[in-house]
Formats: structure tokens, C-alpha cells, sequence
């Protein structure tokens, strides 16, 4: 995998290496990964022979995943897994390559993680993860903000991208990779008024270092909802309220009627052009014009919504059912974090 | 069709290869895919001390010169007959050279003592079918033909390739076996690509996820077949899994995992196999996603399933 990423760094000399790494082992934490295991992945990413002792006992792994046998060099760079562990990469600490640093120091968290059964995984939970966790004391919050150096009084906001976006415009800020329940996810904090564009990418409201949680999950939101790849990025401000909203929908929401007929309405292959155009307009000759079909064809269909959905979708109320139903439906099916990013943009080069 | 778990080790590669190899693989694409799956330089490739590859050209289909390494042990002298595995590369018939993905089979030359050929067989689209499958016949006669120049032993000749190379390595072995061809002690295919209908449940199951997705896969039987893909007009040597009679194939070892597309019309071709009586060694590699021993040969089951191979190679091949 070194070579691997070499070739990336060849490819396309700003695609986020050190993020592939954190992701690399963000994975292997996640999926439970046995100590050989973390050591052979380090020793791949790293291009040389990686180990660990412990108790006396010394582990040593190539980067083909096979146990060396022998004593490590005297001399390579090292770190503390805990009180009697220690792991390192075996190359000389003189001329260290560009990303061992990272890669040891996740191996040691990584191995920490695994060896030490008393640890409470959250006491190493990464500062970042801490600052945007809404579920983390206030007090720690703070702490872990001020280690990232962002300060209380400042405006700021959120942006979340799968791990692979592309970039135009790198966020300026601190960043991580940050788990959610829709996989892992590139957040950063930049300034509220701050320029970013990246594709998909969703950017959160505004907020303090002390809202940081919301500004993440409307960020979260934003992102989830973009539905094309080459679009702009979207923006919780954008949909004000209904961010917020969204994101305090249960995880597993229950299916509601609401819900349940804007399944039905989407099976019809003209369903999504079709609501889309009906929230973005005002009335049915509008929506029929954005969805590029006759009034007519846009009466009928107007008519099958009503019946499936039991309300008249463009009165009073029913036009805002009708918009957080769709908005809902398309956090239902989002595939924004499941899809890779195409390499598109270093082939162009 | 409930999702299936990829190893954990092998996610955590994914993070890594996916900025090399994306997942699902469009013709845009296919420029990069040239760039960022072209072997490495000689020097690396060929970095191992107990090797050594000597370049020669053959006539491959309608006669092209078609290039060609043969890599040997260091220290065998150049005409010693040794067992030979002639090897197609993987690629999805679209890009890749003679050392793409290579290093494990590079491994078994001085590992098993043999020499291994490879082969720069023409890449679809620019060469659509069959000059890729007939340029890889061409080399199986070449090597047939002039054994006693290139060290081969003729009755220790194995079929070997990964991917579009292994269904191209499977096509061959059909054709050698219909056009009264040299002798094969045995075929290798890695994660074989078969099949241009898609009609498996595991092609579908893996949309964006892995390497080589059912996007990849139509765009490389689109660019080997162009309009006849999925149609009657298509022949069992371009696609092997279109092949009615597998009778008198050789000896044949498959793997495949079990998070990838080809998994299910891997393992209809050894059922297949097995009915007309062919030997067959099967592995079903769970986690595995396509290719994974190419691209993180340190995880555990890519070991596994490395192991697995050369053990056969060593039973089948040589002495």
C-alpha cells in the first residue's frame, strides 16, 4: 500500500494522503482488527518491516503481512502503545518517509484501542470527534475546541464531505475523519464566513464553538441531501429551519403515512422530477414548466399525489408535508456517502 | 440481497486503494485507469535479486509484433527446460501491461523454480475482440512452438491469469483444447472475468463498493465486444462462461471472494467443471473483494488465498 500511495501522491499530488491513512486505520479500529493485523497494515502503508514489544515479547511484521523473526533495529522511530508497550516503524529515525509519523501515532492509538480491555474508548477519542459529539459534556467539548485551537466569541462553521470528495476549495481549518452512523465522513471547521467548494460536501449553519454539535449535524444533513455529484455544495443555511429539523430525526425513523406515500408517489418513474418541481414552485403551471411537461400531464400527476398521500399537496399545510416528506425521502435514500469518489479529476491533468 | 461483510483489514485497504483504483470504472475513465494501473518501473518490479526477465517480441494476431518478458530464476542457465506459466495480466481488458499485478506470480519464479511469461496482449477498445483472446492464443503457440529456445518444458506448460486476464487465460485453454493445441498441465484463474451477460446476483450486489463493480465490468465488455455485449454473437473464447462443453479442460484451480461481482460466476464455472469430470480446486475467499491480494497483499485472507495458489502450483507444476 505504499506504493499505493505513491502512485496517489503521483496521480494527484493533493489528494489527502494523510485522510486515507486516518480512514485507513479509523477501519481497522472500527472493524476490530488483531494487533498482527494493525502492524501488517502500518508496515504496508509505511513501505517497511513495523513491530511492537510488549511484556518482554517482541512482534515484528513486513509489509507482506508475514512475521519476521529476530531483533528490531537499535535504531527506528518509536512510540509508547501503553505503560510497557512499545510499537515503531523499522527505518532509520534520520531519514523518515512522509507519512510515518501519522502512520505510527495511529498505530499506537490503534493498538492501544485493542490491548488495553480497561480503556474507555472514549477517553482517547480524538479532540475533534469530541467537539462536534452533542453527546459529550460541555465542559470537554470546550477543552477539546481550545486544543484545536478555535476560540470561544469566533463564528464558525462545519462542513462534512465523504472521505474521498473532491476539492476546489480545501477547507482552511482544522479537520478529521469523524464516525456517523452512514459511515465515516471528512469534517472540518472553518471560519463562518470562510470560502470552501468541494463536491459532494454539505456545510453547516453558523455556530460558536459551543454550538459546534449543531452546526456538524446540520452539516451531516446538507450533505446527505446532495443528490449530484458535479453540484454545488449544499447548505444547511438554505433550508433555515428544516435543517435542524431534519437532524433530529431518529436515526431509524418509524414510517409514517406521510412517509409511506412518498414511497408510493416515488415508485412512479416520474415521481422524483415530479415533487421536486411541484416544491420548488408556486403553482402547477410552474412546476410543469420546471419539469419540462405539459400543464395538463402536471394536473394528473398533481391528482395521483393527492390521492396516494390523502392531502392536497399545494394547500395550506400540505405544501409543507409535501416538502419535508420529499426532503425525508431523500435522506432515505441518499447514496452520497456510499459512492466513491470518481478520479476523474487527475486523468484531465 | 443482504449486503455482504467485507474483512475488516481489507476495508481499511479500501481507504487507500480507492484513490487509485476507484470502484466503478466509466470509459471517462479508462485514461486514468491506464496511468494509475501501469506497472511500476523495471527496476522495482524487478527488484527481486533472484529473478531476471529477458524481452522478446512474437507474432500475435494477423501477425502484430506483440511483446513478451520471460522471467526467470537467477542462475538457471537460459536454455534449461523448466515448468513455465505463460500469464495474462489483469486490466479489465481495457488498460494494464505485462507486470500490472504481477508480483505474486514474479514471486513463484525463483519461489518454485520456473519461468513465468507474460504477455502485452492488445487492450480493448482500441483493439476489440478477438484481438485480445487471439493475440494470447498466438502466445501460447509461440511458446508451444519454440520451447526448446525459452527454457520450457512442453509437458509442464500452465495457463495463468487474474481477472480479464483469467477469463482470457480460460478462453485460451477452451481454444487450445477446440484447435487441437499445445498441451496444459493446468489453468490458474484469479477471480475470472466470464461473463458478459451480468446476470449473477453477486454482479449486482456490490454497486460502488470494492474494486471492479457491475459498472466496471459493463464497460470493459463494452469496450472488448461493443454492440454485440449480451447478444448471441458473442464467442465462449471472448466469453468462457458462454461455453457449452467444458469437457477435457485441464486441471483447474479458481478463487474468488466472496464481496465481489465475479464471486457467483466463478463458482458456476467450477460447478460446471465438476460435471463434466474436470479436476477442480475452489476457493471462496470470505471479505475478499476483487483482486485484493494485488492490492493488499498484507491482509490476512489475501495471504490465505496467495498460499493457496502456490501450494497448487507446487502440486501441479513442479517437482
Amino acid at each position: 500500500m505504499q506504493e499505493l500511495l505513491g502512485r496517489l501522491r503521483a496521480l494527484d499530488p493533493e489528494a489527502s494522503e494523510g485522510l486515507r491513512v486516518i480512514a485507513c486505520f479509523d477501519e481497522l479500529m472500527a472493524g476490530g482488527v488483531a494487533a498482527h493485523g494493525l502492524l501488517a497494515a502500518a508496515a504496508a502503508l509505511a513501505g517497511t518491516a513495523t513491530g511492537m514489544r510488549r511484556g518482554g515479547v517482541t512482534v515484528r511484521v513486513d509489509p507482506r503481512g508475514e512475521t519476521l523473526a529476530g531483533a528490531a533495529p537499535a535504531e527506528c522511530a518509536t512510540a509508547e502503545v501503553t505503560s510497557g508497550a512499545v510499537a515503531w516503524i523499522e527505518r532509520d529515525p534520520g531519514h523518515p518517509r512522509a507519512n510515518d509519523a501519522l502512520i505510527l501515532e495511529r498505530l499506537a492509538l490503534a493498538l492501544r484501542l485493542r490491548l488495553d480491555p480497561s480503556l474507555d474508548r472514549v477517553a482517547v477519542q480524538r479532540d475533534f470527534a469530541t467537539a462536534v459529539d452533542p453527546a459529550r459534556p460541555h465542559i470537554e467539548r470546550m477543552d477539546a475546541a481550545s486544543r484545536l485551537r478555535l476560540t470561544s466569541g469566533a463564528s464558525y462553521r462545519v462542513t462534512v464531505a465523504p472521505l474521498f470528495a473532491t476539492w476546489r476549495r480545501h477547507p482552511e481549518g482544522p479537520e478529521d475523519v469523524v464516525s456517523t452512523p452512514f459511515g465515516p465522513v471528512h469534517v472540518a471547521v472553518i471560519l463562518a464566513d470562510a470560502e470552501v467548494d468541494g463536491a459532494p460536501l454539505g456545510v453547516g449553519g453558523i455556530a460558536t464553538i459551543d454550538d459546534l454539535p449543531r452546526s456538524f449535524r446540520t452539516a451531516l444533513i446538507a450533505l446527505r441531501l446532495h443528490d449530484d455529484r458535479a453540484a454545488a455544495p449544499v447548505r444547511a443555511d438554505d433550508l433555515g429551519g428544516l435543517a435542524e429539523l431534519l437532524a433530529d430525526l431518529p436515526e431509524h425513523e418509524p414510517a409514517d403515512r406521510d412517509a409511506a406515500g412518498m414511497n408510493a408517489i416515488m415508485e412512479h418513474s416520474w415521481g422524483p422530477a415530479t415533487v421536486d418541481a411541484l416544491v420548488r414552485t408556486s403553482t402547477v403551471r410552474e412546476a410543469a414548466r420546471a419539469a419540462g411537461i405539459h400543464h395538463s400531464t402536471m394536473t394528473t400527476r398533481v391528482e395521483t399525489v393527492q390521492g396516494v398521500l390523502g392531502f392536497d399537496p399545494l394547500g395550506g399545510l400540505g405544501r409543507t408535508r409535501l416538502g419535508i416528506a420529499f426532503l425525508r425521502w431523500r435522506l432515505r435514500n441518499s447514496h452520497v456517502l456510499e459512492l466513491p469518489a470518481p478520479a476523474a479529476a487527475p486523468a484531465a491533468r | 440481497m443482504a449486503s455482504v461483510r467485507i474483512d475488516p483489514e481489507l476495508k481499511a485497504a479500501l481507504a487507500v486503494v480507492g484513490g487509485v483504483f476507484p470502484p466503478t470504472v466509466t470509459p471517462e475513465l479508462v485514461p486514468f485507469m491506464r496511468q494509475s494501473y501501469a506497472s511500476p518501473p523495471r527496476e522495482q518490479v524487478l527488484a527481486d535479486q533472484r529473478l531476471h526477465a529477458v524481452d522478446l517480441e512474437f507474432a500475435g494476431y494477423r501477425g502484430a509484433r506483440i511483446g513478451a518478458s520471460v522471467v526467470s530464476p537467477t542462475g538457471a542457465p537460459d536454455a534449461q527446460p523448466l515448468p513455465t506459466v505463460l500469464v495474462f495480466h489483469s486490466g479489465g481488458m481495457m488498460f494494464g501491461d505485462r507486470f500490472s499485478g504481477l508480483d505474486t506470480a514474479l514471486a513463484w519464479v525463483p519461489d518454485l523454480g520456473i519461468r513465468l511469461i507474460t504477455v502485452e496482449y492488445r487492450l480493448a477498445p482500441e483493439h476489440p475482440d478477438p484481438v485480445p483472446f487471439e493475440d494470447c492464443y498466438a502466445s501460447l503457440e509461440w511458446v508451444a512452438a519454440h520451447a526448446t529456445q525459452l527454457g520450457v518444458r512442453a509437458d509442464r506448460l500452465l495457463l495463468a491469469g487474474a481477472s480479464a486476464g483469467a477469463g482470457l487465460a480460460a478462453g485460451v485453454a477452451l481454444a487450445a483444447r477446440d484447435r487441437g493445441g499445445p498441451a496444459l498441465v493446468g489453468q490458474l484463474l484469479d477471480y475470472p472475468m466470464l461473463d458478459d451477460r451480468g446476470r449473477t446476483a453477486s454482479t449486482r450486489a456490490f454497486d460502488g463498493i470494492g474494486v471492479w463493480d457491475r459498472i466496471s465490468n459493463e464497460t470493459g465488455w463494452r469496450a472488448l465486444l461493443g454492440d454485440r455485449v449480451g447478444t448471441d454473437d458473442v464467442s465462449p473464447y471472448a466469453a468462457p462462461a458462454r461455453a457449452t462443453d467444458l469437457a477435457g479442460l485441464p486441471p483447474t484451480f479458481l478463487d474468488v471472494g466472496t464481496a465481489e461481482i465475479f464471486r457467483d460466476e466463478t463458482a458456476d464455472y467450477a460447478a460446471r467443471l465438476w460435471d463434466v469430470g474436470v479436476d477442480v480446486e475452489l476457493h471462496v475467499w470470505p471479505g475478499a473483494f476483487h483482486a485484493c491480494d494485488i492490492f493488499a497483499p498484507h491482509a490476512a485472507v489475501s495471504r490465505g488465498m496467495i498460499r493457496a495458489r502456490t501450494d497448487w502450483l507446487r502440486r501441479i507444476l513442479v517437482d
